[in-house]
């Protein structure tokens, strides 16, 4: 039974996003994926932080978390960790996956937890009014640096190529095709996949769209997906911003990885003639 | 003997400590012997202190074995271990003058005034002439003290192919070398032998031999917990460890986390998806935690928090005992968060506590924070296995009725309400209910999606700030902490001492043992007292310490902790006067430190003075 697109939709929450927010662009994106891959709202759960990006969850019909701020990947991790049937989707802002919860990608990484995490980066604190973010341009004035930002912006993508992410991917709310083609491919992807959206905020333009629109362009055809040096050659290109999908290559999950361990312990443990029952735990200590 | 005292004084009371440097070996010599004894019929009760590093400082192991249930470690020696110097200087004072010391005459000189009799033992070279090594010294000592208390040597033996079995034939050869070159020494020095533990039968039930922490872990599987994660913390890590090696066998998982808010964020997680689940940490990994634990109120999700508290604040004493969390369990949040404090008094009770927790976790979708401490967490002790065939599992919706606090004999098992499917027509997670409590849908239920917010929502979980709406909510989360203070009403909590007594003491979580022991000790010198150890802080326990505090002249409250925490939420709950015995050293509070508070409280009493302590 297929689901319509706009069952997808969470029609009694209102956004709160700004008129022409290009968050807008990405929940549609994001409905698109979901439509394409068929996966049923009851079997989705969309896990968002603080910020205007953390209002990500309430528009989606499906099982939805709405944190504390930073905290959206570990979150997620458990969710997953614990129901690996579950479609689990993360969206975060610049501040929030980069500067209060920037501690947890490396850890995502390592895990190679099986999920798909939108980085949506305006280069601003957009809903407490156009605060200097971890991606706020150097020199850049912003209500708390009014006379310029005094720290470098984070480049974001090598970031994620140096923790290894095992799919790495960039667009801009600008290409909602491209986007829910990315997307897609990020929640077909085995594995912690990150596709950072530049998204940009229309009441503090750190970010402005026409800028932006004017510096975009697609990686080159011929560019492979498991070729990390050229990727992060690619990623560190600021002219033209590079989109599409930078690197994606196979590793285990989470929990294939915590399978494989947990059948070699069973194994071990009923080759020494023991049934894996509570009270046969208990009596290793007697 | 009366049979009501029977508990109080036994045939048997053997207290040993053995004494060294960490990385001696000190601490699993004791945990060995501690092992041997809970085979036999004797109950055994361990306490062990070490020193933050892996190498050097002060390490120590106590071993008390008793044949009746043990409350506390006890106070002076029967006999002690010293392997060098600075572990004699330390404890020899703690010697009964009846007691036995055995030391390594080439590391420990003996003191001139010693009364004990004292038995030299070459450790380190016999050590040497057996292994090579003197690595083996503490197997030589198990080997010796074997011997003393008449252990037969192959159930010593058969021990240490159990512990060492693991790392090859050759590691077993040389520590059953060490062990039987130990016990050949005290034999041809003609040792005395101190107590008798051969030949002794076995226990009618069954008996495991578990640190608190462990009881924390098996009590959890028990509970139907599959989900934990956590950050390494001294002292609350073995709870985690011992989850990570069981849970694969019950398909269960656990998650080593980059710190504690990642652990209790993914424990939330796992909780929203549907399991089980817990953290377990020590006070300052629950400070962190406190950023994610009122999101758990907050969206109503069930949850377990272990902290084994420690020495603070900052970094502390990391191995030490202290009961200094019991604020920032209780307060230690931002905006009002209903969660409830449980206070587990030991290894056993930690087991029961645990279950108990999911219950009330599960039965009323909010954090449950358990307050151990180093003293509970890491000494092990005897723990009767439970019956696990009389299991009840509770229907969700059956579940309503009152959480019963489980017994070796009865375990009831809670899980949460789920929606049923007319709850589902018109599902709303956060509908306001009799007892503030809603069910909860599991993901991947069709028409059970909602959003669980940290922002102040509606019943539906849509953000919502009106004034009505907060006000509505915030009921309807407190309403839950005011029926489960209600329900304790049919959920009596032990009181011990003779009704008329007019001193009474209260004390929470790991002190109940010593005050159990001070007030027979009082009793003997015919001093009546009262004891209460509410197993919950909150919320309180109200007409049961109401009635309690309502006929005493006089309240002790002990506490393990320098301002008296637990006094002050007393006195702002009951306006109860209370004279405050608090022990702030990082070493558990001993029955004689809490029969001096007795005495002089009994004294005033005589002199008819009311000024405090």
């Amino acid at each position: 039974m297929s689901t319509a697109l706009h069952d997808y939709r969470r029609k009694q929450i209102r956004p709160v996003w700004c008129a022409g927010c290009g968050n807008y662009g990405v929940l549609r994106g994001v409905e698109k994926a979901l439509k394409r891959l068929e996966v049923p709202p009851e079997q989705t759960v969309v896990i968002s932080g603080i910020g205007c990006s953390g209002r990500f969850s309430h528009y989606l019909n499906t099982y939805a978390l709405h944190g504390t701020h930073g905290r959206a990947l570990p979150i997620a991790t458990g969710v997953k960790t614990s129901r690996p049937d579950l479609t689990v989707l993360v969206v975060g802002g610049d501040g929030d996956s980069l500067g209060i919860g920037g501690g947890h990608l490396p850890h995502a990484a390592r895990k190679n937890v099986d999920l798909t995490f939108l980085i949506l980066d305006n280069n601003t604190y957009g809903l407490t009014k156009g605060q200097s973010s971890p991606t706020t341009p150097w020199g850049c004035v912003t209500k708390t640096s009014p006379y310029g930002s005094p720290e470098d912006s984070l480049e974001v993508l090598p970031i994620l190529l140096a923790y290894d992410v095992s799919f790495v991917a960039r667009t801009s709310s600008l290409q909602i095709e491209e986007m829910a083609r990315i997307i897609t491919e990020a929640m077909r992807h085995p594995g912690f996949a990150v596709v950072h959206i530049l998204s940009p905020c229309v009441t503090y333009p750190v970010l402005a769209w026409k800028a932006l629109r004017e510096r975009l362009a697609p990686l080159p055809d011929n560019h492979s997906l498991v070729d990390k040096a050229t990727a992060l050659q690619l990623a560190y290109t600021s002219e033209p911003i590079y989109t599409g999908v930078f690197y994606s290559i196979l590793k285990p999950t989470l929990d294939a990885r915590l399978r494989q361990l947990h059948e070699s312990a069973l194994k071990r443990y009923s080759s020494r003639g023991k049934e894996p029952t509570i009270p046969s735990l208990m009596e290793r200590f007697l | 003997m009366t049979t009501g005292k029977k508990a109080f004084y036994s045939e048997v009371d053997f207290i040993l400590r053995i004494a060294g440097e960490g990385g001696e070996g000190v601490i699993s010599c004791g945990e060995l012997f501690a092992q041997a004894a809970a085979r036999t019929e004797y109950h055994v009760f361990t306490f062990l202190t070490y020193p933050a590093e892996m190498r050097g400082g002060f390490a120590m192991v106590q071993v008390r074995v008793r044949d009746w249930t043990i409350y506390s470690l006890g106070s002076r020696l029967d006999c002690l271990v010293v392997f060098n110097q600075p572990a004699l200087d330390r404890t020899v004072r703690e010697l009964k003058t009846t007691g036995t010391l055995v030391y390594d005459p080439e590391a420990v000189q003996l003191p001139a005034e010693l009364e004990a009799s004292a038995l030299p033992l070459p450790l380190s070279r016999l050590s040497k002439e057996v292994t090579g090594g003197t690595l083996g010294k503490n197997i030589v000592a198990l080997g010796a003290l074997g011997y003393l208390v008449e252990m037969e040597q192959e159930v010593l033996e058969g021990l240490v192919r159990d512990r060492f079995g693991a790392k090859g034939g050759e590691v077993v050869e040389r520590n059953l070398a060490a062990l039987r070159a130990g016990y050949a020494y005290a034999a041809e020095n003609s040792w005395p032998r101190i107590l008798l533990m051969a030949d002794l039968k076995p226990k009618g039930p069954q008996y495991m031999l578990l640190s608190g922490n462990e009881a924390i872990a098996l009590g959890a599987i028990v509970a139907g917990c599959r989900f934990a994660a956590s950050y390494p913390i001294t002292p609350a890590t073995t709870i985690f460890e011992t989850l990570t090696r069981l849970f694969p066998l019950v398909e269960g998982r656990a998650l080593q986390m980059e710190d504690e808010i990642a652990a209790v964020s993914a424990a939330i997680g796992a909780s929203f998806a549907g399991e089980k689940a817990m953290v377990s940490t020590s006070g300052p990994g629950l400070q962190l935690m406190t950023e994610q634990l009122n999101l758990a109120s907050m969206i109503e999700v069930p949850l377990v928090v272990a902290d084994v508290q420690r020495g603070g604040p900052s970094t502390g004493l990391p191995t030490k005992t202290e009961q200094s969390d019991l604020n920032l369990a209780i307060y230690g949040v931002s905006g009002e968060s209903p969660r409830i404090v449980l206070a587990p008094t030991s290894v056993d009770d930690s087991f029961y506590q645990t279950i108990r927790a999911f219950n009330l976790a599960e039965r009323y979708q909010l954090p449950v924070i358990m307050l151990t401490d180093q003293s509970i967490g890491l000494r092990k002790a005897t723990v009767r296995m439970p019956d696990l065939s009389h299991i009840i599992q509770l229907d969700s919706h059956v579940a309503r009725t009152k959480v019963k606090i489980p017994r070796p004999e009865f375990i009831n098992l809670i899980d949460r309400a789920e929606p049923t499917a007319k709850d589902l027509e018109d599902y709303r997670r956060f509908r306001t209910t009799a007892d503030g409590v809603s069910p909860i849908a599991r993901p991947g239920t069709p028409g059970g999606q909602y959003l669980a917010t940290g922002l102040e929502h509606t019943e539906s979980g849509h953000p919502d700030y009106t004034p009505e709406n907060h006000l509505q909510m915030s009921r309807k989360r407190f309403r839950k902490m005011e029926v489960i203070a209600r329900s304790f009403d049919t959920n009596p909590i032990e009181i011990w001492g003779r009704p008329d007594a007019q001193i009474g003491i209260l004390g929470w979580g790991s002190t109940a043992g010593a005050i159990r022991e001070a007030r027979y000790l009082a009793e003997e010198r015919g001093i009546h007292v009262r004891h209460m150890h509410p197993h919950t802080l909150s919320p309180m326990p109200h007409r049961q310490i109401s009635n309690f505090l309502v006929r005493l002249e006089h309240l002790i409250i002990v506490e393990e902790n320098y301002t008296g925490q637990f006094a002050h939420h007393i006195k702002a709950h009951f306006g109860a006067k209370a004279i405050e015995l608090h022990k702030c050293e990082g070493i558990p509070i001993t029955p004689e430190e809490i029969l001096k508070g007795i005495e002089k409280v009994a004294g005033i009493i005589d002199e008819y003075s009311i000024a405090r302590l």
